[in-house]
């Protein structure tokens, strides 16, 4: 560790970095505006100069570039020399002749960087009285906003969008004083890592045009550490909050990257950022709603939908609480669904209610066996599951089937970066230093071996070395082959076309030659033979190495692998259930559906066979959907930024996510309506005050450990409610939260008393512990003169390191079990003339469920879409853009026709989960026929 | 001030104008030769960009969006990209130029020698400003840094042609030459990119 001393201080730093990065790290403040800590340096801005001198007899020494200089074992450095802060004064001053004087109605205000570094520079008058340059902005999609007056030229956008996140959208264009970060023409960035720009521009080109249309300042959100609840990926967030001020409910205004070194780092995707507004949509449940008994006269409500009214929380409760009284009497069965997008304490509380043999996952046996198929290979001590910096590490990568910009969109991020690690190499034979970005970007030569085979590939094509498109039948036959050529096997004896034979030797010979190679697969192609092959090839390689193989494998939702876990393989779908509730003498029946849109699960001949079992239906949801029309009970269920839970990500981590704000109506968490149900009930049985006596969700986080040993992380993962520091609870509002009592004084000027959490250890006011650096319950990220997110490094154990005071990961315990040896077969039926078959495509913007509803996102799904091979389309005399109509059974479905080279001929890709086919999705990969449109229909304009 | 150094980025953003009705260009079977050409000089053809472009030029006088469109789908680069390298290079024109466009130097031995006076010389002759074009078409006033002639100030280039020793009367005569040779009507140029 080289030892520096700067203004007469010595340090000890870390090697290989520069002396900017170094000086952040012992909390020395240096202004900086191009350097990112995960893109490295440029020198392009020159704010931060430091003074380095030859030895100690040197008095003047020279300007350096922090950033620019590597840190030299005994070197002297000064950053409070005069000409030094001097010169960053100049910069600045240069800098700001053009900036606008537009603080004041300017969105970045109060969190910009370019403010906090004026005034640690001690910038504070302007001399220039010129004439400023202006600029004409674009309309860049409804996420981002675009000021280029603001532009202080440090060209951090283009770095992160082009660089780092391989858009190529975005550009630099012209020169000197005239520079223009843009497009080259209006229109919507195209590239899914956009919404990073809001952070990482220092300065208010880019904006958050969602927060726009409900903006606050930073200081006056209040927030509060959350997970992403829009993939499985698990990313960190920090969600903020404020009242409406009209009277109106409080709204989720926003989502800010959370760091957290091990997923997400410093950035997220553009569903997890722009997706929260689903949370203040039209659709959202706020009361208890039941169904009427008489129809409705002329109500369009199709048989069996119901039409509802709103009814008194205590009333819907009671309602429930008759039900379980009649269950206990043993006159009523009770029939409990989860869902993969609820909290493992919301699902838990269900599974207590009903009981452990009455509790269904809410999803298809295929869907549910591909989930324990993940967990079954995860058990396997030869594989590993790797963090987002081991993915980034790797140096040969396999992708099997999964499209990862629009599955795990943060995972295609990090392999965007892996594939630097052939150019990193390179760097480091020629001493240059990793953080010389530009330098380091210039080399030439290959990416670091990705290979992907599967059915579309979207953002990561321009890295991958070679493509292999098929259905997944033929991918998983083509990962066995990788499989058994690393075991050794003959590759001339095996059963493989010429070409895909090569391109397995030539991809299992990479593999094996790595040092960090590195299987991604998953659910997204629903076909378990690909997760089998998945872990074959990292097994083979774990046994050819002897050293464990990284192996991701991407799950669908939020806690899918959570949910997994109540149910032993083959239990729990809803085909068990049509069987269970059929052929058997019943009792009246009550279904329980937790925040469970059946109709996204099986197709609607199956739910309406499940739904017309039930006498009653009780759903307990978020936003309106399918299900909801048949329910005959409806409860207000709280999302994922109004309540606390723990979810498990597709690494088997477990994560805490806390209240932000507590939801408008009577929202409340699902598990609250189930105790309060529970402490209703007149006869209340052992096993019902269990569940009315929880008070606080950290009561089920234990009960669920202590039923589960599995999840006895649960207990670990974060502090419970009764946990202090000095004796304060932590502050989700910092310390400049304005307006306390007049944001209500229209209608009330008496200081009112905020919201008691009784779940966290956590404040929803000021009052309590504000600095992030003491505990990570801290969502508030803020230092003085850092106001900005930039702010972040203060809290990280060195730069770029884990977040101060968080433990973990803490993964899932499992029972470790070698993965047997699986036969892999062809097992694809003959193609049919007639029929295509259909395989599941996925889309960032409208695959997802809840982030479909928020309406920036709402506003870019893609009209209902089918795509075609080439081939296939002239031989039904398909053309481009033109309606056909797709029919599986019993149901048909119209698509626009988009024709594609890539998708495998005889098959048609159909986009999962997006709106209009969602009743499709839970059937692919299946069969169907593609007709012609009758004329009369085709009239119609996209 | 839209002197040649900072090309009016502001301008060359507008063309949204062109909608769906956008009138495709094809490059010429010509142009793609030259274009052919450059790419033995070069490792990978996102880097003929440049030649690409200024081959485009020398035939159509200036690079349209249709053009750059053009460009980009024939070389396989983002537009974006190619529009970052024609903006940031003075010579390449993204608006209409005129057929004669005059690059008046204005560096520090022309201005000794009274560049100055010169440009406002000839915007008083041609009614135009820096940058701008004059209603006929023909020319194009354009300032440009130092052309490397400085025992010969001051200078301009006019096309590819130097005029050295400019003096008031010398360019009296060389505009109205230029006037004359456009007058007779025989263009300058190859304008006629199909």
């Amino acid at each position: 560790m080289p030892t520096i001393t700067i203004d007469g201080e010595q340090y000890q730093v870390d090697d290989d970095q520069n002396l900017l990065s170094a000086c952040l790290a012992q909390g020395i403040n240096l202004p900086y505006f191009c350097w990112h800590p995960a893109m490295g340096s440029v020198g392009a801005c020159r704010q931060c100069a430091v003074v380095e001198y030859r030895d100690a007899e040197d008095q003047r020494g020279r300007l350096v570039m922090g950033c620019m200089t590597p840190v030299r074992d005994g070197g002297i450095y000064s950053v409070n020399a005069e000409n030094a802060r001097e010169f960053r004064g100049g910069i600045i001053e240069d800098l700001m002749t053009n900036h606008p004087h537009d603080c004041p109605v300017c969105e970045e205000g109060g969190e910009c960087h370019l403010q906090d570094m004026t005034e640690m520079t001690g910038h504070t008058n302007r001399r220039y009285r010129g004439s400023k340059r202006t600029h004409r902005n674009q309309y860049l999609g409804p996420f981002i906003n675009h000021e280029m007056n603001r532009c202080i030229a440090c060209y951090r956008c283009t770095r992160f969008y082009r660089d780092y996140a391989g858009g190529d959208d975005l550009q630099p264009l012209g020169r000197n004083n005239q520079v223009y970060f843009g497009r080259q023409r209006d229109g919507m960035l195209e590239n899914g890592f956009s919404g990073n720009l809001v952070e990482v521009c220092p300065t208010g080109v880019f904006t958050d045009k969602t927060f726009s249309e409900h903006f606050v300042r930073k200081w006056d959100l209040q927030s509060a550490p959350s997970i992403c609840e829009h993939c499985a990926v698990g990313c960190n967030t920090a969600p903020g909050a404020r009242e409406a001020g009209n009277g109106q409910d409080a709204l989720l205004r926003r989502v800010v990257n959370l760091y957290n070194r091990d997923i997400n780092g410093y950035f997220l995707c553009d569903r997890g950022r722009f997706g929260y507004d689903y949370v203040n949509s039209d659709a959202r449940i706020k009361k208890v709603l039941a169904a009427r008994g008489d129809e409705m006269i002329g109500s369009t409500a199709g048989a069996g939908d119901r039409v509802h009214g709103e009814v008194h929380p205590r009333e819907g409760v009671q309602k429930f609480a008759e039900i379980l009284a009649a269950v206990q009497r043993g006159q009523r069965r009770l029939i409990g669904i989860g869902s993969t997008r609820s909290s493992l304490e919301n699902n838990f509380a269900l599974r207590q209610l009903v009981g452990g043999g009455n509790f269904y996952s809410g999803l298809s046996a295929r869907d549910l066996e591909l989930l324990h198929l993940v967990d079954r290979v995860q058990r396997d001590d030869r594989i590993h599951s790797p963090s987002t910096p081991d993915i980034e590490n790797a140096d040969a990568i396999l992708i099997l089937g999964e499209d990862l910009d629009n599955t795990a969109p943060r995972i295609s991020l990090a392999v965007r970066q892996a594939a630097r690690n052939r150019q990193k190499q390179q760097a480091k034979k020629l001493k240059i230093p990793l953080w010389q970005d530009a330098s380091v970007r210039q080399l030439r030569g290959e990416h670091s071996p990705v290979f992907f085979a599967g059915t579309e590939i979207s953002g990561l094509a321009d890295v991958a070395n070679a493509t292999l498109f098929d259905a997944p039948g033929q991918i998983a036959l083509f990962a066995d082959a990788i499989a058994q050529l690393i075991q050794g096997s003959d590759a001339a004896a095996m059963d493989l076309a010429a070409d895909r034979r090569e391109l397995a030797m030539r991809t299992a010979d990479t593999l094996l030659a790595a040092k960090n190679p590195l299987i991604i697969s998953g659910c997204s192609s629903r076909y378990g033979d690909l997760i089998r092959g998945a872990g074959k090839v990292a097994t083979a390689i774990a046994n050819r190495t002897a050293t464990n193989c990284a192996l991701y494998l991407a799950c669908p939702e939020v806690n899918s692998l959570g949910l997994a876990q109540f149910f032993s393989p083959g239990r729990g779908h809803l085909e068990q259930l049509t069987q269970e509730l059929h052929g058997k003498e019943r009792d009246p029946l009550t279904l329980v559906v937790l925040e469970n849109d059946l109709y996204r699960r099986a197709d609607p001949q199956t739910v309406e066979r499940i739904l017309s079992c039930a006498d009653e239906v009780i759903l307990l949801d978020s936003l309106l959907n399918s299900t909801v029309k048949r329910a005959d009970l409806i409860f207000p269920a709280a999302a994922t930024a109004e309540s606390q839970g723990s979810y498990i990500n597709s690494n088997g981590q477990t994560q805490r996510f806390y209240a932000v704000y507590e939801g408008g109506g009577y929202i409340q968490e699902s598990w609250r309506w189930l105790a309060d149900a529970a402490s209703f009930c007149e006869q209340i049985t052992a096993d019902l005050s269990v569940i009315a006596a929880w008070q606080h969700s950290m009561d089920l986080s234990e009960a669920v450990a202590a039923e589960f040993p599995t999840f006895e992380a649960l207990e670990k993962v974060g502090p419970d409610e009764d946990y202090r520091i000095d004796g304060l609870k932590v502050a989700r509002q910092g310390h400049r939260y304005s307006g306390r009592t007049a944001v209500r004084a229209k209608a009330e000027v008496a200081e009112f008393p905020p919201h008691l959490d009784p779940d966290a250890p956590m404040a929803f006011s000021m009052e309590g512990i504000q600095s992030p650096g003491a505990t990570p319950l801290s969502a508030n990220i803020w230092s003085p003169g850092w106001n900005s997110n930039q702010s972040i490094f203060k809290f990280q154990q060195g730069i770029g390191g884990a977040r101060k005071g968080a433990k973990g990961p803490f993964k899932i315990r499992r029972q470790s079990q070698s993965i047997p040896d699986w036969t892999i077969s062809a097992a694809e039926p003959e193609q049919d003339e007639e029929q295509l078959i259909t395989l599941p495509i996925y889309r960032m913007f409208g695959s997802d469920e809840l982030s479909a509803s928020a309406a920036a996102i709402a506003s870019v799904i893609e009209v209902p879409f089918a795509l075609i091979n080439r081939a296939d389309a002239e031989r039904l005399g398909v053309q481009p853009s033109q309606l056909w109509r797709l029919h599986t059974d019993g149901n048909s479905y119209s698509l626009r026709m988009h024709v594609s080279d890539t998708q495998p001929p005889g098959t048609l890709g159909v986009p999962c989960g997006l709106p209009g086919l969602e009743a499709v999705s839970s059937q692919l990969p299946g069969r169907a026929q593609l007709k012609p449109l009758p004329a009369t229909e085709t009239g119609e304009t996209p | 001030m839209s002197s040649i150094f900072e090309p009016e980025v502001v301008e060359v953003m507008e063309h949204s104008k062109s909608g769906p009705n956008r009138i495709e260009t094809r490059l010429s079977s010509k142009e793609k030769e030259e274009i052919d050409r450059e790419f033995s000089h070069y490792e990978d053809k996102a880097s003929v960009g440049l030649e690409a472009l200024r081959i485009v030029q020398k035939h159509r006088g200036w690079v349209s969006d249709e053009s750059l469109q053009a460009v980009s789908a024939y070389l396989n680069i983002p537009i974006a990209q190619l529009e970052s390298v024609a903006t940031y290079f003075q010579l390449i024109f993204r608006q209409p130029v005129g057929k004669e466009v005059i690059f008046l130097c204005k560096s520090a031995s022309c201005w000794i020698m009274g560049c100055n006076r010169l440009q406002k010389k000839i915007e008083e002759k041609l009614q135009i400003k820096p940058g701008e074009t004059t209603e006929d078409g023909i020319f194009t006033l354009l300032e440009t840094p130092c052309l490397g002639d400085c025992d010969r100030a001051p200078v301009m280039m006019i096309g590819e042609e130097m005029h050295r020793n400019l003096t008031d009367s010398s360019i009296d005569e060389i505009i109205e030459n230029k006037t004359l040779y456009h007058a007779e009507g025989s263009g300058h140029a190859d304008q006629s990119a199909d």
